[in-house]
């Protein structure tokens, strides 16, 4: 008799809150990561977190899946506060964090990936490999990833299902996403969102960090957005707000997007005229690009348009191909990033983790590092001249830091990629390209990016944004070049650059 | 009166706290010279004649050979590999020079320039392996080390050398009122290494590169001309400390320079360069390695057992590394 109403209880667990932080707070150095936030998940719901780089998402998560130490504040389970907050208390608790970068060991098939430190164990140690088989068939049916599949040949999307699979498994019942979204395609996050939907029917809870309010829209039941460390509001249900809701919580203003105010070229001499560039597949015999022109380039991946830039940048080898720009003779292609440089043509790679900054080396050392051979005297650097310089792209692009001495490792991920944006600009390119700008950068600084780059553009120099963000294509260049197997297969301008025509690319 | 002592009573407890985590900094960023001043005071209070100013030059001479070896180590060390081959390198170009001088007969300038000119060729080389045949360095040098202690035994037929001319010794005898001229070399040495790393667009370069090589190449640095700039310093500072340690020791034995291996290592180390590249300053390095010789020269002056000598040293470097694993784990 007694059980009964605690029964009942249980029946409606969408009522239960399974998490809560109350008071959380936690100071790097002297910076304040995050202030006095609170914040309750329900059991059995999809909870958005949303914000801005910087704005405590990846710090609020690490504190609750135990990896970093709150400076203040308590944790509740299940309503009952933790004593002691560390990773192996949190998985044991339940909760799991699944990071933006999939913990996956390429050579290893998937089911041994799925299985990975949670090894079925006969006597003495040994693994049972039979059981493990299949323990991951069993998990993997449904899913469309083959059990002995190579773990290093799976795609994006099958990863990420491995970890959050493999966090499951574990006996997860709270799943932390940290951007699960990054670098998938549209139709990739489809099947994302319905292997997520499908795990929530079965009682998973999960806490889902997004950029994009479109997602939380989709699939979120309740939403919690963050605004410098503090908890700028949320809601319990979703489907009550709309995106500019999400924007005005996020950004705490009505958001201005950015629109470039497209430009006519007239039949005039172009600033950049490319002839016969070949490269594996890629294959243009003829390109020509305006002064103050910015050229979008996009299509499906290894389509052609990254291959362009880095093959422009010398860091793909080109069989043919010369560039000319207004006031010089045709000069083949730059055979290093180096020669680009003096030749005044700077790219900026997609892969911020392991193209992008030097973490450890200070903001003014990062922005300087490309331009410091063109100022320097012989061997030795002109630091004044270098520091003036960093200074005033460090202040010009607006990068949020106590000082450019800080090292770039303590920045975001949007400042970080304004430092690097910082380092290209400063060698004064005459033609900049620009692969994925604003990927995974929140919402206002990709405003900032496109402003910048807008303004630079007005200089005279030409640039080319290789992007597969419609709306940023849609909003920021003058003209599109679609790419298909290494051959530019279509080009829009003007008024024909539409959503719908840029959505369909297959 | 009573308001002005709640103020502060009420805003001191977050003043000490950060006043004290600055403070922990400032002790965890400085471990290597507070700990080489605990060491100096604890062995002065075991023996007098360890605050001796005989015992200070002795100090200086000691740290001279270790310190060049252990600026060429950290080159390596800061683009993010390593050069094994260093200490093989100076036994064997030590050697080099040295029979240049007593077998052939040249002139002690021109055989101290084949050794060191012999020594820089080697880190060259082991650059090109590296950069070009794209070879793993710690495989690579240890084979080098390997190959270059097999070298120097050959050469050597297992004699021990004695009979440099004055000239090749000259600097590491000479002495100018009681105080050894060696040391100079070591702190030219530091002084260069010094604008190397902080004012030429080298030293910038090689901070870049063993930070991240992939996005180095792409700000437009060449990574392998890099690397092999920094083996080629390496082992032309390997060169210097072979002629040194000859000159020094007025011997070359068969297994010259080998015993430095592990102090070359630690010692940079020790002083906050690290294993992963792109971190570390010439102060540090300098911090290693008089706190390595330091430990050397007290436990011989305070007369500890030769058995117990190697053990005592070594955990004295645990702590020193422990105590930086620490400073590296909170403070990064």
């Amino acid at each position: 008799m007694t059980t009964a109403p605690t029964f009942r209880l249980e029946a409606s667990p969408a009522a239960r809150t399974v998490l809560r932080v109350e008071n959380l707070g936690k100071i790097y150095g002297g910076l304040v990561a995050l202030r006095d936030v609170d914040l309750s998940v329900r059991a059995g719901t999809i909870h958005g977190l949303l914000g801005e780089n910087g704005a405590g998402k990846s710090t609020l998560v690490g504190i609750m899946s135990g990896q970093r130490k709150p400076t203040s504040g308590t944790i509740y389970l299940d309503e009952k506060p933790l004593a002691h907050v560390d990773v192996q208390a949190m998985e044991k608790a339940g909760v799991f964090l699944v990071t933006q970068e999939p913990m996956i060991i390429d050579h290893l098939s998937a089911a041994e990936n799925l299985m990975l430190g949670i090894w079925p164990k006969r006597r003495f140690g040994f693994v049972n490999w039979r059981k493990l088989r299949q323990d991951a068939e069993r998990m993997l049916k449904g899913t469309g990833i083959a059990a002995d599949a190579r773990a290093g040949a799976l795609d994006a999307v099958a990863r990420r299902k491995i970890n959050i699979l493999r966090a499951m498994f574990s006996g997860g019942k709270v799943i932390i996403l940290d951007e699960p979204t990054a670098a998938l395609t549209v139709d990739d996050r489809a099947q994302l969102f319905d292997f997520m939907r499908r795990l929530k029917s079965e009682g998973v809870t999960f806490i889902f960090i997004s950029h994009f309010n479109d997602e939380i829209l989709e699939i979120c039941d309740a939403v919690s957005v963050l605004r410098d460390g503090r908890y700028a509001g949320g809601s319990e249900d979703v489907g009550s707000l709309t995106s500019e809701d999400l924007s005005e919580l996020v950004l705490g203003r009505g958001l201005v997007l950015f629109e470039r105010e497209k430009r006519q070229f007239s039949a005039g001499a172009p600033a950049v005229i490319l002839k016969d560039i070949r490269s594996g597949t890629l294959d243009v015999p003829s390109l020509a690009i305006r002064a103050g022109e910015i050229v979008g380039v996009t299509g499906l991946p290894g389509g052609g348009g990254k291959e362009l830039a880095r093959a422009l940048f010398g860091l793909q080898r080109a069989s043919s191909g010369t560039i000319t720009f207004v006031d010089g003779e045709a000069r083949t292609l730059p055979a290093h990033p180096a020669e680009a440089f003096a030749d005044g043509i700077a790219y900026l790679s997609d892969d911020r983790r392991k193209d992008g900054s030097i973490s450890q080396m200070s903001i003014a050392e990062n922005i300087s590092l490309s331009a410091e051979v063109a100022l320097a005297r012989g061997a030795f650097m002109n630091a004044e001249q270098e520091r003036a310089l960093s200074q005033r792209y460090f202040q010009s692009l607006g990068i949020k830091a106590p000082n450019s001495e800080v090292a770039v490792d303590t920045l975001s991920g949007g400042n970080q990629q304004k430092v690097c944006l910082g380092r290209v600009l400063a060698t004064k390119p005459k033609l900049l390209m620009l692969d994925e700008p604003t990927r995974g950068i929140d919402v206002g600084v990709k405003q900032d990016v496109l402003r910048i780059v807008d303004e630079l553009s007005r200089t005279g120099v030409s640039v080319i944004i290789i992007s597969t963000d419609t709306d940023e294509l849609v909003r920021a260049v003058d003209r599109v070049l679609i790419f298909h197997n290494g051959r530019i297969r279509e080009e829009l301008a003007g008024e024909a650059i539409s959503r719908s025509r840029l959505r369909n690319l297959g | 009166m009573s308001d002005t002592t709640m103020t502060a009573t009420t805003t001191k407890p977050p003043a000490t706290s950060t006043r004290r985590s600055s403070m922990t900094g400032w002790v965890l960023h400085n471990v290597v010279w507070i700990w080489l001043i605990a060491l100096v005071v604890i062995f002065g209070l075991f023996n007098q004649y360890f605050f001796t100013l005989f015992n200070l030059q002795n100090i200086m001479v000691q740290a001279t050979v270790l310190g060049m070896i252990a600026l060429a180590m950290s080159l390596p060390l800061l683009v993010a590999e390593i050069d094994l081959s260093i200490p093989a390198n100076v036994g064997f170009s030590s050697a080099l020079g040295a029979m240049a001088n007593t077998d052939l007969g040249l002139p002690f300038a021109l055989a101290a320039l084949i050794g060191i000119g012999a020594a820089t060729l080697i880190g060259f080389f082991n650059a090109i392996c590296i950069t070009k045949l794209k070879m793993v360095s710690l495989i690579q040098t240890l084979s080098m080390m390997i190959i270059l202690q097999g070298a120097l035994l050959a050469l050597t037929q297992g004699r021990t050398i004695t009979s440099l001319s004055p000239g090749y010794v000259w600097i590491g005898q000479t002495t100018l009122s009681g105080w050894p001229l060696m040391p100079i070399v070591f702190v030219l040495a530091i002084l260069g290494m010094y604008v190397l790393l902080r004012h030429t667009v080298l030293g910038r370069s090689i901070f870049a590169v063993g930070g991240n090589q992939v996005a180095s190449n792409s700000a437009g640095i060449r990574v392998d001309r890099v690397k092999i700039l920094s083996y080629t310093i390496a082992g032309f500072l390997a060169g210097v400390a072979g002629y040194l340690l000859a000159s020094w020791q007025m011997a070359i034995t068969s297994n010259q320079g080998s015993s430095y291996l592990l102090y070359a290592i630690a010692a940079p180390i020790i002083g906050g360069v690290s294993v992963f590249g792109g971190r570390g300053s010439v102060i540090g390095v300098l911090g290693g390695v008089l706190l390595l010789t330091v430990i050397q020269v007290g436990l011989a002056i305070i007369s500890v057992p030769s058995f117990y000598v190697g053990m005592i040293g070594g955990i004295m470097i645990f702590i020193a590394v422990a105590i930086d694993a620490v400073r590296v784990r909170y403070f990064g």
